[in-house]
């Protein structure tokens, strides 16, 4: 009986053999589950709600968070495949693949006595190596877009349609290189803005080179397109609010009241009429036009002013498009009206409005030297969007690792199977029976090839045999071609990976598998209650 | 200035969806689509619904009419509401025989635009959610609100189920990960609630909301915020209004809800319940004292905190079941729409800023809630008698637990509805007795509210408004909760007479107030009270969210320091 049982009598435990057993069922469990979803021939889910509410998946996270996980491991394993989202934004079907695996073998030593410990001490010797392997099989490339173009192909592909992934990896690629530059620095992924479209009939996905924001003039007067526009962003607010008038019992007679809201209005006017007077200044005479996008409100006295003096106003800007703005037109957010200067303008060769519905749109386009870019999708529903948005996230995150690492793995499982093979060989060299921890992690690599064969319709026993036969003979790296299921080379076919994605899979999955080898005890308190 | 002042609505947490569905449903029921027949009641003084709604077109090119709402809850309370709302598309309709067919349809379409990878989609199913009765009724247009019993109090396993309204896409925020429990409340602290807000997934989306809401409006006026606070929605809660007068400085009018029984929380016995419920309410309370224009505790309990056998309040002519969820909020919502339509009738100039500060002198922002439905006024009776005859005893309810305002040196705002001016006193020719009351030459309902209370109320500030509009006590209103000797028209019966058994009461006058006075002090006396028994440090469900201890001590410094506005000397 554990010593929890004395104390709290209603104590749930499990002890050693049977703790174990919870944790790895749990762990298969998953594997099973996300085993379908891995490479670019796994199949896609659609997710029907009982509500009747559409999701469409492939992203192992998306999965996880949809289930609602209660299992106290899988919840567990759940959190490290976020986790791994999280910080890489790829790898997430992988991880829980791995840890699934890891479990898996070690079962069958264990259940022939080896100890836990030493299990998890051959797991971080075998890591360690395989990431020295990692070390070693690593491509640098040289930032340039046709490497670009491969790794986000790579990975987008796993995501949606060849075509349209073809589609998505060339808008991808040509917004991070705009705002990198000639940097070749990763960049703020913050900066790509994503907007969604719902339109009945399109399907598109384009790069805007400029901001695309989902409001729009509130002004019938205003104009719709403006062409040669200077840009004003600023975070001032254009509103009378009576907040300040009301509260308190200021006033001895009525008319001191009226008068203090006048004061209080003109005040505001002030404001517009110094808008007005630098719109004046720089654009009276010329054919340029002039822009004001604030985030504070901006109410309809102020908005009919400007209005009249043809200034396209926008109110309550994200917070975010403030700094974007300044990015993709250049000039600065302006706090306060005092001393406005030209310098302070931004700059955009067009400004228009997109109406869909009930919601507008602002097109900013044709910036002078754009550090932020919008890339905008158009679908006909929610979950194609989405879907989409989803795809779109993982890409960029995979060319920015990219510029990130200057280096890339070879994809396709070969990776994996060339670790395998070093971890067979190394195996050798350890000493006692954490050589069987070792095999132990040289055979879990192999289900990320493995899996990749059955889901396409390959035999896996078959495969992993060729594959690794063909890996010892070529010194180059030998992936799995899913279209014939024979080996192949992954820089032929500009397969690649991520190099921080592999190596922050190798890390998560050997720690949480040696974490949970380790638990020898599962126990869930009871309610502790003293009155009964 | 000839524009709406548009309000914009909170409702964090399951109660507080409850009693925001039976507000939103009395809002619909009180629309008038055709002025020709619109009742007897004068166009100014029907509320001015493009305060609370938004007008929209969805992809059909149909026009919404939607409350200007966000909403947060649990995972799972919706049931059979798709969270996008079902005006705008994007969800199937599965209570329809056909849906093999629309998913099918889906399927194809999701695949013409290339979003498989290759081949076909993989579609997981889960079981539809059921319909209650009343939706499935709705749903064929057939509510029969006369003669059916639907048993929503017995049946209702959730707001969702008699929620009449319509939401736009906007205002469903659902906590993936966190699904509701039955007798487990599974966000449990103020700690809790604020590490979510804090979380980027959550406040972006929900900030960026409440952003396009606020773009829409030409002269947002402000918020009203209900939530609940027995749970960790109401670190939520404080959280956003921190950032609602960060970002937007509007006026806010918050109603923190007590659950009308009390919560399990996780790993939690009935002592550590309390420390939980105790700390949540000092952290909120410490939060609306620095935050909000005006907060006022609601719920049906008699007190709070340390009432283990749930004493609930008793409103003459009503009878409900003390913990029923369905029909508690019901009663709350009556009083939220009630004295709210203060500052919402057409061309009125009275806005929520104003009513705010009306009734909380000097920091006092603690207010306490009174109602009376149905008002005890008598088929036949006229205002100006039964005001003179009940003058003795006060004519409200407490609905804020452990408030007792007293009835002297009271600063109160008064909404009297469903008094229709012919009733409120007899013409001179008729008039007999009445004529000798001072009240007689009052001219309207407010006029003779506010004499009365000029004399009922000792040193007292009271400003009263109302309209002849009354409360809508029909389905999905748990009508059931009157008494039999309150009539069809919400008026009591004279003497021993009974309504007939199979009629039903469809509409009812109420008289709500917001009330402030010293008196309030004791209420946070009796919170303060509860704090020596409770030890943060040993609650789990604090300690595990990284909650700083000195936040708490601060907490309670500012809460004692809030306490002092309400001292005798510190009011004029």
């Amino acid at each position: 009986m554990a010593s929890i049982s004395l104390l709290n009598p209603k104590a749930e435990f499990a002890r050693a053999a049977q703790a174990l057993a919870i944790n790895i069922s749990a762990a298969k469990g998953l594997q099973d589950v996300m085993r379908t979803n891995l490479g670019p021939k796994g199949t896609v889910k659609m997710l029907v709600s009982g509500a009747g509410d559409i999701k469409i998946t492939k992203d192992g996270n998306v999965l996880l968070h949809d289930m609602q996980i209660q299992h106290p491991t899988a919840s567990m394993i759940a959190r490290a495949s976020t986790a791994q989202d999280d910080s890489t934004g790829d790898g997430t079907t992988t991880t829980v693949m791995l840890i699934g695996e890891l479990l898996k073998q070690a079962d069958i030593y264990l259940s022939e006595g080896l100890h836990p410990r030493i299990m998890a001490e051959g797991f971080e010797k075998a890591r360690d190596k395989a990431l020295e392997v990692l070390d070693q099989v690593k491509v640098p490339v040289e930032i340039n877009k046709k490497n670009l173009m491969e790794i986000a192909n790579t990975s987008l592909k796993t995501k949606v349609h060849p075509l349209l992934a073809d589609l998505l990896t060339d808008v991808c690629v040509d917004a991070v290189l705009t705002i990198a530059g000639d940097k070749k620095q990763p960049v703020d992924l913050h900066m790509v803005e994503l907007m969604e479209m719902q339109h009945k009939t399109d399907t598109d996905t384009q790069l805007v080179r400029g901001l695309v924001m989902d409001h729009g003039a509130r002004h019938p007067d205003m104009p719709k397109r403006l062409e040669k526009a200077y840009i004003l962003t600023a975070n001032v607010s254009l509103e009378y609010e009576k907040a300040e008038v009301n509260s308190g019992f200021f006033y001895k007679t009525a008319t001191e009241r009226e008068a203090f809201v006048r004061a209080e209005r003109e005040f505001i006017d002030q404001r517009v009429k110094k808008v007005i007077e630098l719109k004046r200044s720089v654009c009276d005479g010329t054919d340029k036009t002039f822009v004001l996008i604030n985030q504070k409100g901006i109410d309809p006295i102020s908005l009919d002013a400007l209005a009249k003096e043809g200034i396209l106003a926008l109110r309550r800007a994200k917070r975010r498009n403030m700094e974007r703005l300044a990015l993709a037109c250049g000039g600065t957010a302006m706090n306060s009206f005092d001393d406005l200067q030209e310098e302070h303008l931004g700059y955009a060769g067009s400004v228009y409005e997109h109406v869909l519905g009930e919601n507008k749109y602002t097109f900013v386009e044709d910036c002078k030297n754009p550090l932020s870019v919008t890339i905008l999708i158009k679908g006909p529903n929610k979950h194609t969007i989405t879907q989409i948005k989803d795809a779109i996230r993982d890409g960029l995150r995979a060319i920015n690792n990219t510029i990130g690492d200057k280096a890339l793995v070879p994809g396709a499982g070969a990776f994996e199977v060339r670790a395998h093979n070093e971890l067979t060989k190394y195996k050798e060299t350890v000493k006692g029976k954490a050589r069987l921890a070792v095999q132990a992690f040289a055979d879990a690599l192999l289900v990320i090839p493995k899996t990749l064969a059955i889901n396409s319709g390959y035999d896996a026993q078959d495969t992993i045999v060729k594959l690794t036969v063909e890996d010892r003979l070529s010194p180059e790296l030998v992936g799995l071609d899913l279209a014939t299921g024979e080996p192949m080379k992954p820089a032929d076919l500009g397969v690649y990976d991520n190099y921080i994605v592999k190596k922050q899979i190798l890390n998560s999955c050997s720690i949480i598998a040696s974490n949970l080898l380790l638990v020898d005890e599962v126990m869930r308190a009871g309610m502790t209650s003293l009155k009964g | 200035m000839d524009h709406t002042r548009e309000i914009l609505t909170f409702q964090f947490g399951t109660y507080a969806n409850y009693v925001g569905a039976h507000f939103w449903n009395q809002q619909e029921a009180n629309f008038v689509y055709d002025q020709e027949n619109g009742g007897n009641v004068a166009e100014e003084q029907l509320p001015h619904n493009d305060i609370l709604y938004r007008e929209g077109r969805n992809d059909q090119k149909q026009t919404t009419y939607t409350p200007r709402m966000l909403s947060v809850d649990l995972a799972g309370t919706l049931g059979h509401l798709p969270v996008v709302g079902e005006l705008y598309g994007n969800f199937l309709q599965l209570a329809d025989e056909q849906n093999a067919d629309e998913i099918q349809k889906v399927k194809e379409l999701a695949e013409q635009n290339k979003l498989s990878t290759h081949g076909e989609l993989d579609v997981r199913k889960q079981p539809a959610a059921t319909l209650s009765e009343y939706q499935q009724d709705l749903l064929k247009g057939a509510v029969n609100t006369h003669d059916k019993d639907y048993n929503l109090a017995g049946t209702c396993n959730s707001w969702a189920d008699y929620l009449y309204a319509r939401y736009h896409p906007r205002s469903f925020n659902l906590l993936h990960g966190l699904v509701r429990q039955p007798d487990v409340q599974v966000l449990g602290t103020h700690a809790a609630g604020v590490e979510l807000w804090q979380s980027v997934s959550f406040n972006e989306d929900f900030c960026d909301r409440i952003r396009m809401y606020a773009e829409e409006c030409d002269g947002l006026q402000g918020f009203q915020l209900l939530f609940d606070i027995d749970d960790g929605f109401s670190g939520l809660a404080s959280k956003c209004l921190e950032h609602l007068n960060d970002e937007y400085s509007r006026a806010s009018f918050v109603l923190p809800l007590h659950y009308p029984r009390n919560i399990a929380y996780a790993q939690a016995d009935p002592r550590t319940a309390h420390g939980i419920r105790v700390a949540n309410s000092v952290l909120s309370y410490y939060h609306l004292s620095e935050q909000a224009n005006m907060f006022t505790p609601l719920s049906t309990l008699e007190t709070i905190w340390r009432n283990n056998t749930l004493q609930s309040r008793r409103l003459p002519g009503l009878h409900w079941q003390p913990d029923n969820l369905y029909q508690s909020s019901a009663v709350l919502a009556a009083y939220l729409d009630t004295v709210t339509l203060g500052y919402r009738l057409r061309q009125t100039p009275e806005t929520l800023l104003r009513f705010c500060d009306r009734v909380c002198p000097s920091g006092r922002k603690m207010t306490a809630a009174a109602l009376a439905l149905p008002l005890g006024m008598q088929q036949e009776q006229d205002l100006i008698d039964y005001l003179d005859q009940g003058a003795s005893g006060s004519l409200f309810t407490q609905l804020t637990p452990g408030c007792e305002p007293g009835n002297s040196h009271i600063v109160q705002s008064v909404v009297a509805r469903g008094i229709p001016h012919a009733r409120l006193k007899r013409p001179l020719e008729l008039a007999g007795p009445q004529l000798r009351m001072s009240a007689y030459k009052c001219d309207s309902v407010s006029q003779m509210l506010q004499l009365y209370y000029q004399c009922a109320y000792h040193g007292s500030l009271t400003h009263a408004a109302a309209t002849p509009l009354p409360l809508k006590t029909q389905l999905p209103f748990p009508y059931e909760i009157f008494e039999t000797r309150v009539a069809a028209d919400g008026f009591m019966l004279p003497g021993e007479a009974q309504r007939e058994p199979k009629s039903r009461v469809a509409s009812a006058p109420a008289l709500a107030a917001i009330q402030n006075s010293s008196k309030l002090g004791e209420h946070l006396d009796a919170l303060h009270g509860q704090t020596h028994r409770v030890q943060v440090a040993k609650l789990q469900g604090y300690s595990q969210s990284g909650f700083e201890r000195d936040e708490y001590e601060t907490a309670l410094d500012k809460l004692l320091e809030f306490r002092d506005n309400y001292e005798d000397s510190q009011y004029l």
